[in-house]
C-alpha cells in the first residue's frame, strides 16, 4: 500500500486550523454553486437572458477560495513558500485567463467559463495536497488548455469549411488508434497511451473531439441511410479499436456521442435502436471474452466480496467518501493516498474525503449546469450544424463526468475515464478545454450574429421572440 | 424554452432545425435525469450506507496505532458498567533489541470469550470485528463536536475516543455462555426486550478469546446470532399461521384432519414420526406442530400471500439497523414456486433461511402486540467528562401483524408450552410461551445434522423478554422441544431472577 507523504503527522496547530477552515471551503463552494444555479435557471427559463450576464463577485470568491486553500496547505509542515507561490500562480493564471477571454470574445458565456474554472481550481488544490509537482504541471496544462480553447473558438468562428475535412479526419483518427494499438504503452490496465517526446498522450481523448466534428459535419446535411454508411462504419471501427485497447470508458463515450447525436439530427429511431442492440450484444460478448470486463462487473455488484483484490478500488473510494462526512476531514487531514489512482480517476473520492460530500454534490451540480448551459447554447444556435456541434461537446463532457462519478460512487460499473477539468492529465485537460471551446464558440456565434450572412440577418429580423412554443 | 421555431431552412439539404431542437430537448431531459439520479443515489448511499462503509475493517484511517496512536479508543462496557474492552498502556520489551517500549493495547475482560462475538476485537493484524468495528466512529471520537476536537488537539497529549455502553447484561451473557459450553453444541442464544428492542444477551458458540488472537480458528469467529443463516423448521409455522389468519377468513373455526402424511406432486410430507394427529384446529395444530396441516395451509395460502406476510416479518429485507449488522433472512418464493415447494416452505423446510437474531425479533414482535422494535445494542456513548453524547432510544421498526392476530399467535404459543411440543420449557417460576422447531440441514443421508430451535417470550401476561435459541447438530431423536426448550427456560428464569 502506498503511504507516501502521510508518514509524518501534521502539526496540531495545522490540524486545528484545517478543522475550522473546512467550513469556510464548503461555504465558498456552496456560494458559487448556488449563484450559478440561480443564473442557470434564469438563463434557461428566459429567452431574453444572454450569456453575458454579469458574474458579480464570483471570480473574487473563487480567488479567495484558492488563495486560502493554498495558504492553508503551505502551513502544513513548516512554512512552504512554494505552495504559497503556487496559490498566487493559480489565482493569477485564472484571473488572466478569465478576464482576457471575456475581453476578447463578447459573447462568451461567463458563467460557463467560471464553473469550469471552479472545477479546475478544486482539482489544483487537491493535486497540491496530493503531489505538488503534479499540481504545477496541471496549471501548465490549464494554460495550454485555455490556448486550445482560444484556437477552437477561432476555428469555429472563422473557419467555415470544416466539414470538408471529414474524410482526412476519419483517416487520421483510425490511424492514430491503430498506431496506439501497435506501439502503445499499457498503463492501469488499458493500452491507450502513446509516448510523444517526453509526454504520454492518450489518443482516444483526441479522437473524441474529432468525432464530435466529424459527426456533426456529416449529420447536418440531409442524406439517405445508405449515404450515412461511411460515418456508421467509422464509428463502429473506432469503437472496436478502443475496445481492443481495453479502454471501455472511451468506447462507452463514443457510443453515447454517436447515438445521441444521430438521434438529434435524424430522429431515426431504427438506426439508434439497431446501434444500441448491437452495442448490447457487443457488451455481452465482451463480458464473456475479456476478463477485465468481468472483473469490473463483479467489483461493481459487490465490492465487499473481494475487497483485497477486485473490489479494492471501489471499496476504498466508498470508505474515503464515508470517512469525510458532509464537510470533510479537513484539507490535509485525510488519507487519500489509500485510494488507488487518487490523482486521476478517483480524485472525486479524495475531494469528498477532505472537502466533504457537500463539495462533492456541488461538483456534480456544476457538471449538471455546464451541461444545461451547453444545451441552452445549442438551442440558441441558428444552424443545424452549430446545434449539433454544441450538443456533441456537451454530451461528451456530460457523459464522461457522469461515467466517472457514477463509477466512483458505485452507481455504475467503473470505467477508466478521467474527470473532466479535475483529474490530473494533459490529454484530458486539453481535450476538455477544446470541447468547452466548441460550446463557447457557438455561444459567441449566437451572440455576435454573422455579418456576412444576409440570410441569417433576415431571419433574425423576422424572428421576434416566440420562445415557449414547444413544437 | 429557447426555441427559434421560425428559422427557415436556408439551404436545401440541411436538416430540419426545428426537429433537431426538439430532439435536443429530449436528450437534455435524458442527461438531466441521469444527473439527478446520480445526485439522488449519492445522497441515498451516503445516508444509508455511509456509517457501514466507515466502519469497514479496511478503513485504515481509524486503525489502532499501537505504538504512536493519535487517538486512543474508548472503553466498551456492559449496561451495568462492567468493562469489556479497554485500551491499556503497556511496557513491552522488544525481543530483538531488548529495548523497552510503550505500547497501547486493546485488553479484554477476563471472561471475554463469553461476549467475544458482540464486542469483537481491534487487532493490528487481524483487523476489526463486532462492536469494535461497528462503533469505531464513537470509539475513535469521530462524533465529537468541533470544539471538543479542538480542545483535545490543543490541550491533551493524545486525543481520546468516547466510551461505549452496551445494552448487554454481562451476568446473563456469561451464564448463557457457560450453559452452552456445558452442552457443547454449536449454536446461538439471543435474548431481547420486546418493548424496547434492547439486546440483553447475544451468545454464539463456539467462541474465541480476543486476548489471544493467534490461536483462533475461523469457525469460532462467525457470529452465529447475526451472520448464521439456518432453516427455521417448525418455528416458521408462526409466520405461516399469521399468513393464514390474514388471508383465510374462516380459519379460526376450521377443523383440519391429520392422518400423518400428505402428498404433493409425489413428494410426501410427514408429521413427526409419522404420527396422525386426527382432527384439530389451528391452535392445536400449532401446539403439536402438525406438518400436514401447515403444509396444506401453505398451499392454500399461496406464494403471494405467504411472501407478503413474510416480508412484513422482515424476510428478504436488507436490515440497515443503526446499531447492528445482520445478514438478511431469505424467503424464496415466486410465481414459479411449485405446490410441493410451497408445502415445504410453510413448515420452514423450503428455501427459507433465517438468523437467530431475526427469529428473536419475530418472537418479540408477537409478544409486543405485533410491533417489531429495532434491535438496539448501543445503550449510550459517554464522552471525556462523563457527558452522555448519545442515549439509546427505542424505535419501532415496523408493524408486523395486527394486534388481534398477534394476540391469537400469543395464545397459540402459550398452548405449545402448556400442552404441546414445548412442554419442557414450562417453569414453576414464570409463565413462558413459545414454539419449538427441529430443522433438517444438509443432505437427507445425514440424520444427525438436525437443528433444534426454540423461540418464545415471557412472562405471558406482560412480556418483557423474548428469546431465540438455536442448537446445531443435535443427535437423532432429539428435537427443539428436548434440547432448545429447557435451555430457553433456564435463560428466561435467570433473567427474571435478575429483575428483567
Amino acid at each position: 500500500m502506498e503511504w507516501k507523504g502521510s508518514g509524518e503527522m501534521p502539526a496540531k496547530q495545522y490540524e486545528i486550523l484545517a478543522l475550522i477552515m473546512r467550513y469556510w471551503f464548503v461555504l465558498l463552494i456552496l456560494y458559487i454553486f448556488v449563484r450559478s444555479l440561480f443564473s442557470t435557471v434564469r438563463y434557461l427559463s428566459s429567452v431574453k437572458a444572454t450569456a453575458q450576464e454579469s458574474t458579480g463577485n464570483i471570480p473574487f470568491i473563487l480567488v479567495l477560495f484558492a488563495l486560502t486553500a493554498f495558504i492553508l496547505l503551505s502551513l502544513k509542515d513548516e512554512l512552504n513558500v512554494l505552495a504559497l507561490l503556487m496559490g498566487i500562480l493559480v489565482c493569477s493564471t485564472f484571473l488572466f485567463q478569465y478576464l482576457f477571454l471575456c475581453y476578447l470574445f463578447k459573447g462568451m458565456d461567463r458563467y460557463l467559463l467560471l464553473m469550469v474554472d471552479t472545477l479546475c481550481i478544486v482539482g489544483f488544490i487537491m493535486l497540491q495536497r496530493l503531489q505538488p509537482d503534479l499540481a504545477f504541471r496541471q496549471v501548465e496544462w490549464f494554460g495550454l488548455g485555455s490556448i486550445f480553447l482560444l484556437l477552437t473558438v477561432l476555428y469555429i468562428k472563422f473557419f467555415k469549411y470544416w466539414d470538408k475535412l471529414n474524410y482526412p479526419l476519419m483517416v487520421i483518427s483510425i490511424g492514430v488508434l491503430v498506431l496506439t494499438l501497435a506501439i502503445g504503452k499499457e498503463m492501469g490496465g488499458a493500452k491507450n497511451w502513446i509516448q510523444v517526446w517526453k509526454y504520454n498522450l492518450q489518443p482516444s481523448e483526441f479522437v473524441k473531439i474529432i468525432l464530435v466534428f466529424v459527426l456533426s459535419a456529416d449529420l447536418k446535411t440531409k442524406k439517405s441511410r445508405v449515404e450515412r454508411l461511411p460515418i456508421l462504419l467509422f464509428t463502429a471501427i473506432i469503437i472496436l479499436l478502443v475496445v481492443l485497447q481495453k479502454d471501455l470508458g472511451a468506447a462507452f463515450l463514443y457510443f453515447c456521442l454517436f447515438v445521441f447525436l444521430y438521434y438529434i439530427a435524424t430522429s431515426d429511431l431504427f438506426i439508434v435502436a439497431g446501434a444500441s442492440l448491437m452495442a448490447s450484444i457487443g457488451a455481452v460478448i465482451s463480458y464473456y471474452l475479456f476478463g477485465h470486463v468481468r472483473t469490473r462487473i463483479a467489483a461493481w455488484r459487490n465490492p465487499w466480496a473481494d475487497v483485497e483484490n477486485r473490489g479494492y478500488q471501489i471499496a476504498q473510494s466508498l470508505i474515503a467518501i464515508a470517512s469525510g462526512g458532509w464537510i470533510g476531514l479537513g484539507l490535509g487531514l485525510g488519507s487519500p493516498y489509500v485510494i488507488p489512482a487518487s490523482k486521476t480517476d478517483f480524485i472525486f473520492a479524495a475531494i469528498c474525503e477532505e472537502m466533504g460530500i457537500l463539495t462533492g454534490i456541488s461538483i456534480i451540480g456544476l457538471y449538471l449546469m455546464i451541461m444545461a448551459r451547453g444545451v441552452a447554447i445549442a438551442l440558441k444556435a441558428k444552424r443545424p450544424g452549430d446545434t449539433l456541434l454544441a450538443m456533441g461537446a456537451t454530451i461528451s463532457l456530460a457523459v464522461q463526468s457522469f461515467t466517472i462519478i457514477g463509477g466512483v460512487i458505485k452507481l455504475i460499473p467503473l470505467t477508466g475515464v478521467t474527470m473532466p477539468f479535475v483529474s490530473y492529465g494533459g490529454s484530458s485537460m486539453l481535450v476538455s478545454w477544446g470541447l468547452l471551446g466548441i460550446i463557447q464558440g457557438i455561444a459567441i456565434k449566437n451572440a455576435g450574429g454573422n455579418q456576412d450572412d444576409p440570410e441569417q440577418q433576415r431571419s433574425e429580423q423576422e424572428k421576434g421572440y416566440h420562445g415557449s412554443e414547444e413544437d | 424554452m429557447i426555441l427559434n421555431n421560425n428559422v427557415p431552412n436556408r439551404k436545401k439539404g440541411t436538416m430540419d432545425q426545428r426537429k433537431i431542437k426538439r430532439n435536443t430537448i429530449g436528450v437534455f431531459l435524458v442527461l438531466m435525469a441521469l444527473y439527478l439520479s446520480l445526485i439522488a443515489y449519492f445522497c441515498y448511499a451516503v445516508l444509508f450506507y455511509g456509517s457501514r462503509w466507515f466502519a469497514d475493517s479496511y478503513n485504515t484511517r481509524v486503525k489502532l496505532d499501537e505504538k504512536n496512536p493519535q487517538v486512543i479508543p474508548g472503553t466498551i462496557m456492559d449496561r451495568n458498567g462492567v468493562v469489556l474492552a479497554e485500551t491499556k498502556e503497556e511496557l513491552i520489551k522488544d525481543p530483538a533489541t531488548g529495548k523497552i517500549e510503550k505500547y497501547y493495547l486493546r485488553v479484554y475482560h477476563d471472561s471475554a470469550a463469553s461476549v467475544a462475538h458482540v464486542v469483537g476485537f481491534n487487532h493490528s493484524k487481524y483487523g476489526r470485528m463486532g462492536v469494535e468495528a461497528f462503533y469505531i466512529y464513537y470509539l475513535m471520537g469521530y462524533n465529537n463536536s468541533l470544539l471538543e476536537k479542538i480542545y483535545q488537539k490543543a490541550f491533551l497529549p493524545q486525543e481520546r475516543g468516547n466510551d461505549v455502553v452496551l445494552t448487554i447484561d454481562f451476568r446473563i451473557q456469561d451464564y448463557v455462555s457457560q450453559l452452552m459450553r456445558k452442552q457443547g453444541k454449536k449454536g446461538s442464544v439471543v435474548l431481547l426486550n420486546p418493548k424496547t428492542g434492547e439486546i440483553l444477551t447475544m451468545v454464539s458458540y463456539p467462541t474465541f478469546n480476543p486476548n489471544n488472537m493467534e490461536s483462533v480458528d475461523d469457525d469460532s469467529l462467525v457470529n452465529r446470532a447475526t451472520q448464521g443463516l439456518y432453516p427455521p423448521g417448525s418455528i416458521f409455522k408462526v409466520v405461516t399461521a399469521a399468513a393464514a389468519m390474514e388471508n383465510l377468513e374462516d380459519i379460526r373455526q376450521r377443523k383440519f384432519n391429520c392422518n400423518g402424511a400428505v402428498e404433493f406432486d409425489g413428494a410426501r410430507i410427514q408429521c413427526y414420526k409419522g404420527e396422525a394427529h386426527g382432527e384439530l384446529d389451528l391452535a392445536q395444530a400449532m401446539a403439536v406442530s402438525c406438518n400436514t396441516t401447515f403444509a396444506n395451509l401453505g398451499v392454500e395460502i399461496g406464494w403471494k400471500n405467504l411472501l407478503r406476510t413474510g416480508k412484513k416479518f422482515g424476510f428478504n429485507e436488507d436490515f440497515l439497523f443503526s446499531d447492528i449488522r445482520m445478514k438478511p433472512s431469505s424467503l424464496h418464493l415466486n410465481y414459479k414456486t411449485s405446490k410441493q415447494e410451497m408445502a415445504w416452505t410453510a413448515i420452514g423446510q423450503g428455501r427459507v433461511l433465517v438468523t437467530p437474531l431475526h427469529m428473536a425479533m419475530i418472537a418479540a414482535a408477537i409478544a409486543n402486540n405485533g410491533v417489531m422494535m429495532e434491535p438496539k445494542l448501543l445503550y449510550r456513548v459517554v464522552g471525556r467528562n462523563g457527558s452522555i453524547q448519545k442515549q439509546m432510544e427505542p424505535g419501532g421498526y415496523k408493524k408486523v401483524v395486527e394486534e388481534e392476530v398477534a394476540g391469537a399467535l400469543k395464545n397459540m404459543m402459550v398452548k405449545v408450552v402448556l400442552e404441546g411440543t414445548g412442554r419442557q420449557a414450562q417453569s414453576d417460576k414464570i409463565t413462558i410461551a413459545g414454539k419449538t422447531g427441529t430443522a433438517e440441514e444438509g443432505s437427507a443421508g445425514q440424520p444427525n445434522k438436525n437443528l433444534a430451535w426454540f423461540v418464545g417470550f415471557a412472562p405471558v401476561d406482560n412480556p418483557s423478554l423474548a428469546i431465540a435459541v438455536l442448537l446445531e447438530d443435535v443427535g437423532q431423536g432429539e428435537t427443539g422441544g428436548t434440547q432448545a426448550a429447557p435451555l430457553a427456560r433456564k435463560v428466561l428464569e435467570k433473567a427474571i431472577e435478575l429483575g428483567y
